[in-house]
């Protein structure tokens, strides 16, 4: 009998330098933004350009498929690795920051306290889960892995 | 108690920001093609709303009311919100890169997604204290991320579905989600008196 295959989540990304044995690669942005009609008109761009979040989230993979600069490949994670880290950053500081506001208002019963006592939990969420996304690290679970190259793919989409 | 109970359930199921108010439809179509993807960004823009709903809350009555800047309240949200989106970002990059790598897409959408001013906006009109407010956004939250699932999953088996070729794609979807927003006017009655 098979063993079960791991379903992957598939993004596509540019490889932008070789280092020896690690490849450096930048993601490919198939957002809303890349495409609208009103992308020079709009605000978010001035916040942050999208060449900017582009480059932020440069990350590297092991060059073991002898990439090349220029090259687009096809990279994936485990399709609940996305929901975990989601967990992991939103859930958490989010739990902590009720928890946090809702014990101060049954105790003080003042919205001032209730403000402190929120942000004070929000900030402590994020430590929880700074030592939550480490463990899941450790554990390797949010390792992205090269699937094919982009070339390969038969694109239908 | 029962009155923030009653609160909640009607922020996140009787008046739904997307199919009772109409709000954030750009992403209820765009990033509903799988479930993974539909709580990764459901649970961000749920983190997005509470967060920046505590600081709107806080502006217009420590801020706007006080010096009769109700005008300026609009700008003011956005600003909190890009601040929120901001704050957020620089956060779970510190937190974990590779978490950032994974999820940092969302967030730039977050930013123009007009359930989080929507939200803001009821918010205030609604003259709550600041737990109820906070209880309202986040149940509002509750409700984007809960149908944006259900739809997400819609999706999914429909994208299996022999559709006929006239109607694939968006028809097929906006048909889905007109029959989704029927099915939740059936929670109309809730609280009702």
């Amino acid at each position: 009998m098979d063993a079960p295959e791991t379903i992957m989540i598939e993004g596509f990304a540019h490889v932008v330098a070789v280092n020896g044995a690690v490849a450096w690669l930048e993601p490919e942005v198939t957002t809303s933004c890349s495409s609208c009609a009103s992308s020079l008109a709009c605000g978010s761009p001035g916040i942050g350009t999208l060449a900017n979040r582009v480059k932020a989230r440069r990350f590297s993979l092991t060059n073991t498929e002898d990439f090349i600069v220029g090259e687009r490949i096809i990279v994936g994670v485990r399709e609940n690795t996305l929901v975990k880290a989601s967990i992991t950053v939103y859930a958490l500081p989010l739990v902590t920051m009720l928890g946090a506001g809702i014990v101060a208002q049954w105790a003080a019963g003042r919205d001032g306290i209730t403000l402190v006592a929120s942000i004070v939990g929000l900030l402590l969420g994020f430590g929880i889960a700074r030592l939550s996304a480490n463990h899941l690290m450790a554990r390797g679970n949010m390792n992205l892995s090269f699937i094919r190259r982009a070339d390969e793919a038969s694109c239908s989409k | 108690m029962q009155d923030y109970v009653m609160l909640m359930v009607s922020a996140a199921l009787v008046n739904n920001v997307i199919l009772a108010r109409f709000l954030g439809l750009c992403s209820f179509m765009g990033v509903t093609t799988r479930v993974d993807t539909a709580i990764g960004m459901g649970l961000a823009t749920t983190f997005v709303i509470t967060v920046s709903s505590i600081f709107d809350w806080a502006v217009q009555i420590y801020l706007l009311e006080p010096f009769g800047l109700g005008y300026l309240r609009t700008v003011t949200f956005i600003l909190i919100i890009a601040a929120a989106v901001q704050f957020t970002e620089m956060t779970v990059r510190k937190i974990s890169p590779p978490l950032f790598q994974m999820l940092g897409i969302y967030l730039p959408l977050i930013t123009t997604n007009c359930a989080v001013l929507g939200v803001a906006l009821l918010v205030v009109e609604g003259k709550l204290g600041l737990i109820a407010s906070v209880l309202f956004a986040f149940s509002s939250s509750l409700g984007y991320s809960l149908v944006m699932i259900i739809f997400a999953g819609l999706r999914e088996r429909l994208a299996l579905a022999d559709v006929p070729r006239l109607f694939a794609g968006p028809p097929i979807g906006f048909i889905t989600a007109g029959l989704l927003a029927l099915a939740f006017m059936g929670f109309s009655g809730i609280g009702a008196r």
